[in-house]
């Protein structure tokens, strides 16, 4: 029973981390349409930031808004070069092999910068272990919990309650419609950009101390993301939510209960069973061209 | 092009120029690493190939082709290591393998389409590599299998570098006669209709997801064969042929030859190997040189290299430049 308890807390714990990576994700395909396989990327940015800054004595609660900024800024940057040349109204197709090639470039920056060495990320939370009622946590992974709840729920609140927000949700669905209105739709789009890249940015920042930082470390935490985006349904924010914590929770039983090595063919399954048998996802829209 | 010219160049006079050209270059040059290198390139420009069958024939991007490229190195290894096969037949069950694996994959994923099929492909390579990882009966685990007898293809010792080019440069030109000859039938009309518009392709009854399966059991073995002719050079069939790394690879000589010509991945594979080694390029250096490459030909000639050149051609001869995009 206190395996099974330990476990659950572990797998929502993990989940909540990865919520914050695949808001970003999906915001992006929302409102923009793009599938950005460039999302892994700023994630491993996000966590390069934090390492830098940490490397030159910045405190960790500093370096992550640091981070953030920077990330958002390389976005804004992206966002005017590439981004809104090329990609919005083309379909997925060109769009999936400008961020992947865009994804190429950013790591193979990181690489050449800063090696392919794996490095450690010390943050103040990193060698505590809180224990509630007799369950084990990693004093980062409650930080991460809190900080994931906290940015989620204000963003929710902001895209719901502030005219800014009403703007982004017109734009998702209609952006025609939206330009009519009076709405600056490149603008939002801009913004939009900026707020997925820097999600994706937070969520580095927020798991390097936990997983080390490294250039190729977006890959893995994009392939979680997409499982987790397509589980909730693409372009759906609560849907990756819940996504990231049922992903969380079956990835942490799977580890207990069947096998270790086998975990990170789970996700797969789990996405290939999905777009088979429920392509819309938890709470997403069918929109799949299939045939 | 026109018709009126006393001699028109064919297909049939490309083809034996580019054996002409193979049979020169495997006897002039002489510095065994240049003549590896281009052995390779070539066995790497089949696997750019087969990505092509997918992307400029059906206009998917394959994230998950190197799944065959693995299969292919990998049936070839155990049938040459744990079977005594000779190479030519581990060959053949390398690519009969992957043409039941394309099946397989194929009718589970084939009904996406676009950003979703590229997921799931690219997925299907971690599954792979973990399968290839912890399978270590059959695959040798992270150590891969290694340690093979000299390995020879019809008589020619492939562990000699001019043998090895000369060998993966024929089946390179057998590959494309082959494309040509199937871009050129009914079923290569059929896939170009589902490129171009697949809903009109349907209502003018050809099977979409039939064709489609077609195209990707087609690529299948292209991209075995690779893999498998990549062993002679490697020595070693690891995990890492999973590497979703592989495809970018290929993907880049694709994207860089053009999609729409039918040899662009070969010219794109050329272009990928031979400027890194004459400017002796990390190979980081090269992917971010070749991704920012791609990046901007996206931008400005989402036709690949071919594009661009002939609109600079079309600039200059006068020629009306065809409307960009729909």
């Amino acid at each position: 029973m206190d395996l099974l308890l330990q476990t659950l807390v572990n797998g929502l714990v993990v989940g909540s981390g990865y919520a914050v990576i695949a808001v970003g994700l999906t915001l992006v395909f929302g409102i923009l349409g793009i599938v950005n396989f460039a999302h892994g990327a700023f994630y491993a940015l996000g966590a390069y930031a934090v390492f830098l800054a940490l490397s030159v004595g910045v405190p960790y609660l500093v370096a992550l808004p640091i981070a953030v900024a920077v990330v958002v800024a390389v976005g804004f940057l992206i966002e005017l070069s590439i981004v809104r040349r090329s990609l919005y109204g083309v379909g997925n197709h060109g769009s999936l092999i400008v961020t992947f090639a865009l994804a190429q470039v950013l790591m193979a920056l990181m690489l050449l910068i800063a090696g392919p060495d794996p490095h450690p990320v010390r943050s103040p939370f990193g060698q505590s272990n809180l224990e509630v009622f007799g369950l084990m946590v990693a004093g980062q992974r409650v930080f991460i919990l809190l900080v994931s709840v906290a940015v989620l729920s204000a963003f929710g609140l902001w895209l719901q309650r502030s005219v800014r927000g009403q703007q982004i949700t017109a734009v998702a669905q209609n952006p025609r419609g939206a330009l009519y209105s009076g709405i600056n739709v490149p603008m939002i789009r801009t913004i939009s950009f900026m707020l997925g890249v820097g999600a994706a940015g937070l969520a580095g920042g927020l798991l390097a101390p936990i997983t080390t930082v490294f250039p190729t470390m977006g890959n893995g935490s994009l392939i979680t993301s997409f499982i987790v985006v397509i589980l909730g349904g693409m372009g759906s924010i609560s849907g990756a939510m819940l996504g990231a914590l049922l992903i969380g929770l079956a990835n942490a039983l799977f580890e207990t209960y069947v096998s270790v090595q086998w975990t990170p063919a789970l996700g797969w399954v789990l996405v290939i069973a999905i777009l088979l048998f429920a392509p819309q996802g938890l709470r997403g829209k069918a929109q799949l061209d299939r045939y | 092009m026109s018709s009126t010219r006393a001699f028109r160049i064919n297909g049939a006079h490309l083809i034996v120029a580019w054996l002409l050209v193979i049979a020169a270059f495997g006897t002039l040059v002489s510095n065994p690493f240049v003549v590896t290198l281009a052995g390779y390139t070539s066995a790497f420009a089949l696997f750019a190939l087969s990505i092509n069958v997918m992307l400029g024939g059906l206009g998917e991007v394959p994230l998950g082709q190197c799944v065959f490229f693995g299969l292919g190195a990998y049936a070839a290894a155990i049938g040459m290591k744990s079977f005594g096969l000779p190479f030519e037949l581990a060959l053949l069950i390398a690519m009969a393998v992957s043409v039941a694996a394309a099946a397989v994959i194929g009718a589970l994923t084939l009904k996406l389409t676009g950003a979703y099929f590229s997921i799931v492909s690219w997925g299907l390579t971690g599954v792979v590599l973990v399968a290839a990882m912890n399978l270590e009966h059959v695959t040798g685990g992270p150590l891969g299998i290694f340690g093979f007898p000299t390995i020879t293809f019809a008589g020619v010792d492939l562990s000699e570098p001019r043998g090895y080019f000369l060998v993966c440069a024929v089946l390179l030109v057998a590959t494309v006669v082959v494309l040509a000859a199937v871009r050129d039938s009914r079923f290569g009309a059929a896939i170009e209709s589902v490129r171009q518009n697949p809903h009109l392709a349907r209502s003018m009854g050809v099977d979409v997801f039939r064709q489609r399966l077609k195209a990707f059991m087609l690529s299948a073995p292209i991209a075995a064969m690779a893999g498998a002719l990549c062993i002679p050079y490697t020595q070693i069939v690891t995990p890492e042929v999973f590497a979703v790394s592989n495809t970018v690879d290929a993907l880049l000589m694709v994207l860089l030859g053009g999609s729409r010509l039918l040899v662009g991945p070969v010219i794109g594979a050329m272009i990928f190997s031979i400027i890194p080694y004459f400017f002796n390029m990390d190979p980081n250096v090269r992917i971010l040189i070749f991704s920012s490459a791609i990046i901007l030909i996206m931008i400005f000639a989402p036709g690949g290299l071919h594009q661009l050149m002939s609109a600079v051609a079309d600039r200059f001869t006068g020629g009306r430049r065809a409307p960009s995009g729909i």
